[in-house]
């Protein structure tokens, strides 16, 4: 086990307080469950290990007229069983249904999927699909960062040792077609070999009037796929075009990654895991 | 129904399940002894080389370090194995893998014998390694064992299949790969020992053969018989990995050397690392038919990679040929498998010997041909199953308990139901649904060597029976089945009978718990004792109650005139009376299968007593775009002779399942890559299908009470199920297993089932 002294702060300006002074040398911990993997091996090697999992100012789900916040300190399970967010982030609820497993759930954090910015976090390709702001804290103030900013290369975020993220601000969707689904080697405690978020609107006429993308699990960071989303705008959705879309989306993804071992397996099943997901667009 | 037996048959509870439900079942890491010394073993850093040096001198300095050991230090013979002895406690002239331990460090704790084994300095010259068997079998190539690198070769001939293959209609020939698989039992290796009064060495472990055990150790140190003690603690589960000395030898070693305690407890990656796996397989097997579909011959060329060590590959490879022409009925055998050395970490036993990996080729070949024919894969089987009469390829006429035909009849209404309704049904876009079968046999017991086991029943003064075993209860239930044997045979409940389990100071040798043997031999061993017991009592009830033994029979812990209870004698007054008559109240039990060894040259002989038989029937979904597969339902029959403990047989088809949902779908490791639980999947209570049990009893006359073995062959029939299910949903065969995301999406491609439209 790694030596550090465990802190426990009763609210969030002491917690912000005490980063401020010793931030380099301390870990926050929320849920734990991907900083104690660093304990347990002793990889962990900082002073301090902060813990926030208790900070009320970190909780709780509420839509503030165009602003659905999610406290980051909010768990997967608590994302699991919200009705605000199962109607009004519907992708974001999803991807809590088969996050690793249920005693993970019930303690690990959305603050803490993103902030560890492994790329097969599962919340982040529907925070992104939300155009999601992180509101992030350090002593001298607040700060809004976009979610397509929160992770410059796998598992580094752009987080100074003295901040903490409070919560995701996100653009509400309500009617339109949303889903979230991942790929893994088994069905649940596995980490995704591929994620994938979206959100779909359809004019009178039958047209995609509204579409956004993202991608997880593919790319050092979960991206936004914003040349897929323009494909589709605009156009009446059909088996070959959700297709055709598909693979545009695969070639995107090999021109961030280039051809890498598990592009043979990576490239189709980005194809087809999209066709799975958009196919209830076609006809209805 | 009533039942003819008050304990057989009957779901009772089980001897430990309070003590695990509560959390206080003893398992080694809970042995607390006092100032106990924590072990660590240095591991070899190099694939394949000559150990020059070894400097524990800086590691001693090393405050909190107690000793180093090595090789030197092992005062007697540094050599394991129990089928055949290659494997040393610690490295002495050379390493042959990256799991050789080269030494062993003893210190105040964990994190000190960590530090130290860092500093231990040992100087290799390096030697070419070999990963794989085309590399190990090729002319020239670097020898890992004085004795070269094939360890062994089983060959099964019969008749003559070269110029039978001339006259089959149909001929299928194709080549299967299964990979290795780690057991991953929830409770990793660990053991604790301490020296007792009188010297002996005591030591607790987590094992699945506690006698052998025992005698290993005195090997290592040359102590004498009663100078070690083996008691098995509670046992975490084992599969087949913790029939070898994984800590017991270097728990000895320290007792021997420090005469303090001293503790071992293997971290997960440890535990990967430095134990057994199940061997990874290449099988060429060849399969021909006539017009009718009868079967005719089978040629079969097979290897199994048992790494840097025999351990239990001899019996892996010996397993594997005599299952490869599956439970089918064949005239013409041509039957080689070996089993080859390479400087991977060695292999052994997993669950089921090698049969699991030749299930896989020999159901694939069967539904092949039942395609090429024109035939329904249930059809084939039905004609080609073994029944009563049957001769299987060893030459072994198959006499009673052939339960494979109604394995097969018992599937059947499910098959259809499912083929009719369910395969049909329609589903969401993109997922194919696909049935299919396995079938399977499984010798219960050791192969054609001699596997006896013993046991020991006692009336105390007080007529209390305690039974003691020496079979390792590794949470499959042995104990509760053998209390049941026990019970039925002298008329008492078996909650009543004290156990003494797996001390080698109090019990004798019940053989390893392998092979699904124990129900089958152990229980006859304590049912021989327990009649002996029987025995005695009744001639002293016949003197007391002065009828002829034949008009007695037992009560509660008594014997009666039948037909009335109040004319009885109770265990206690017998016991008293035995006792004074000076005949002993303590009687041993012994039961060796009756089984003719293998001809080295043909293979023929009788290798086991008894078969136990299975089917399972899978349903699959396969999702044709991304390659997922979920199974959706096993339906699982197995001829278990007698199901003594019922709930107990069906845990252990439920168990067998998850474990070929496993081997099936996505177990695979990676030798080097593969550290812990975080790169290695096994199913998840989210990854199992229902299963529906069904329980076939065609008695076994010499098994107890009818009884066989349910064990391994829970296991074997799954994987073959699921990817005769995934080849009927894709109409595109896998080769190899696991069938992974990237093979099944591959499969998918291939057949044309990847793209905007949904081929029927």
């Amino acid at each position: 086990m790694a030596d550090f002294k465990y802190i426990r702060p009763d609210n969030l300006p002491e917690a912000l307080d005490f980063l401020w002074d010793n931030g380099q040398d301390t870990a926050i911990i929320a849920g734990g469950t991907d900083v104690m993997i660093d304990v347990k091996s002793g990889k962990l090697d900082k002073k301090y290990l902060l813990d926030i999992s208790r900070l009320d100012e970190l909780k709780g789900i509420e839509l503030n007229g165009r602003d659905l916040c999610v406290g980051s300190g909010v768990t997967l399970s608590e994302i699991y069983t919200s009705a605000l967010l199962a109607s009004n982030a519907l992708a974001l609820q999803k991807s809590a249904v088969n996050f690793a497993a249920r005693q993970i759930r019930n303690i690990a954090t959305i603050g803490g999927n993103v902030a560890h910015s492994s790329p097969c976090g599962d919340t982040v390709p529907s925070l992104l699909l939300h155009d999601a702001i992180a509101l992030v804290a350090d002593k001298k103030g607040i700060q809004h960062i976009p979610m397509e900013q929160m992770a410059t290369s796998a598992y580094m975020s752009s987080l100074t040792p003295q901040q903490i993220i409070v919560k995701f601000i996100l653009t509400p969707y309500q009617d339109g077609y949303a889903d979230f689904q991942k790929i893994g080697r088994r069905k649940e405690l596995a980490i995704s070999r591929m994620s994938m978020a979206a959100f779909v609107k359809k004019d009178s006429t039958g047209r995609i009037s509204f579409l956004k993308l993202a991608l997880g699990a593919c790319t050092p960071v979960p991206c936004s796929m914003g040349a897929v989303e323009a494909f589709l705008t605009g156009k009446v959705p059909t088996r070959e075009l959700l297709w055709e879309a598909g693979g545009l989306l695969a070639e995107r993804m090999i021109e961030i990654t280039g051809n890498r071992s598990s592009t043979i397996y990576k490239k189709p099943a980005v194809q087809g895991l999209f066709m799975r997901i958009l196919f209830p667009m076609v006809g209805s | 129904m009533k039942s003819e037996y008050n304990s057989i048959g009957k779901n009772i509870q089980r001897r430990d399940i309070v003590e695990k439900l509560t959390g206080q079942a003893n398992f080694c890491a809970d042995i607390a002894l006092k100032d106990a010394l924590s072990l660590k073993v240095l591991r070899s850093s190099r694939h394949h080389a000559v150990i020059d040096k070894i400097d524990v001198s800086d590691a001693l300095k090393i405050p909190g370090v107690v000793n180093v050991f090595t090789a030197a230090d092992i005062p007697g013979k540094n050599l394991m194995g129990i089928i055949n002895k290659d494997q040393p406690l610690l490295a002495h002239d050379k390493v042959r893998s990256l799991a050789d331990p080269v030494a062993l460090v003893a210190a105040q704790t964990d994190e000190i014998a960590r530090q130290a084994i860092k500093v231990i300095n040992v100087t290799y010259t390096d030697l070419e390694p070999i990963f794989d068997i085309e590399a190990a079998l090729a002319p020239g190539a670097p020898k890992i064992h004085k004795k070269g690198n094939t360890l062994f070769t089983r060959r099964i001939k019969k008749g003559d299949a070269g110029t039978a293959f001339e006259t089959c209609h149909t001929i299928i020939e194709k080549k299967y790969m299964t990979h290795a698989v780690e057991h991953n039992y929830i409770e990793p290796d660990a053991g604790a020992g301490y020296v007792d009064e009188d010297g002996t060495l005591v030591i607790y472990a987590s094992t699945q053969n506690p006698h052998y055990d025992h005698k290993e150790v005195q090997g290592f140190l040359g102590l004498k018989d009663d100078q070690v003690r083996i008691i098995q603690a509670a046992t975490g589960g084992g599969f087949g990995s913790k029939l070898d000395l994984n800590v017991q030898g270097f728990i000895g070693l320290a007792l021997y050397h420090l005469k303090q305690p001293v503790r071992y407890v293997y971290t997960r990656e440890e535990s990967y690392l430095a134990t057994a796996k199940r061997h990874p397989f290449t099988i060429h097997m060849k399969t021909g038919a006539d017009k009718n579909g009868k079967l005719k011959a089978i040629h079969i060329r097979a290897y199994c990679n048992t790494g840097a060590y025999g351990s239990y590959g001899i019996a892996v490879a010996s397993r594997s040929a005599v299952h490869g022409t599956g439970p089918y009925e064949i005239d013409h055998v041509d039957i080689e498998c070996a089993c080859i050395y390479t400087n991977q970490p060695f292999c052994g036993a997993m669950r089921g010997f090698g049969a699991p990996q030749m299930a896989f080729a020999h159901e694939s070949q069967m539904d092949l041909l039942a395609k090429k024919l024109g035939m329904d894969p249930m059809e084939i089987r039905m004609l080609n199953g073994f029944k009563k009469g049957s001769i299987n390829g060893t030459g072994q006429q198959l006499i009673d308990s052939v339960g494979y035909p109604e394995c097969l009849e018992k599937i059947m209404p499910y098959y259809e139901e499912a083929l009719t309704n369910w395969v049909t049904e329609k589903t969401t876009p993109f997922t194919k649904r696909g049935i299919g079968i396995g079938g399977m046999w499984y010798g219960i017991g050791n192969t054609g060597v001699q596997n006896p086991s013993t046991a020991r029943i006692e009336l105390d003064q007080n007529g209390r029976v305690i039974l003691y075993t020496g079979c390792a209860d590794i949470g499959q239930g042995s104990s509760t089945i053998l209390t049941q044997v026990a019970g039925e045979v002298l008329g008492i409940a078996p909650e009543a009978i004290q156990l003494v389990v797996g001390d080698t100071k109090f019990t004798t040798n019940a053989g390893a718990t392998s092979a699904s043997r124990q129900t089958y031999i152990s229980g006859n061993a304590v049912k021989d004792a327990a009649e002996q017991l029987a025995r005695v009592l009744l001639t002293e009830g016949a003197n007391k109650l002065k009828v002829s033994k034949t008009a007695l029979s037992f009560g509660d812990h008594s014997l009666q005139i039948a037909g009335h209870p109040e004319r009885s004698v109770a265990f206690d007054w017998l016991a008293k009376r035995i006792h004074e008559k000076g005949v002993s109240l303590s009687w041993q039990g012994y039961f060796d299968p009756e089984t003719i060894p293998l001809d080295l040259e043909t293979g023929q002989g009788s290798p086991y007593a008894t078969y136990a038989f299975a089917c399972h029937l899978a349903l699959v979904e396969v999702d044709v775009l991304t390659g997922q597969v979920s199974v959706k339902k096993i339906v699982a029959a197995h001829d278990v002779g007698r199901a003594i403990h019922p709930e107990n047989v069906i845990g252990q088809i439920c168990g067998g399942v998850a474990m070929g949902v496993g081997f099936a779908l996505m177990e695979a490791f990676e030798f080097g890559k593969t550290l812990s639980m975080k790169d290695y999947h096994i199913p998840t209570c989210a990854d199992m299908p229902e299963v529906i049990p069904i329980i076939v009893e065609s008695v076994e006359p010499t098994g107890p009470f009818g009884a066989k073995g349910v064990g391994e062959p829970a296991l074997i029939p799954t994987a073959p199920a699921i990817l005769n299910a995934v080849s009927h949903a894709l109409g595109k065969r896998l080769y190899s297993l696991p069938a992974d995301l990237e093979s099944v999406l591959q499969a998918s491609i291939d057949s044309g089932h990847f793209g905007p439209e949904e081929k029927m």
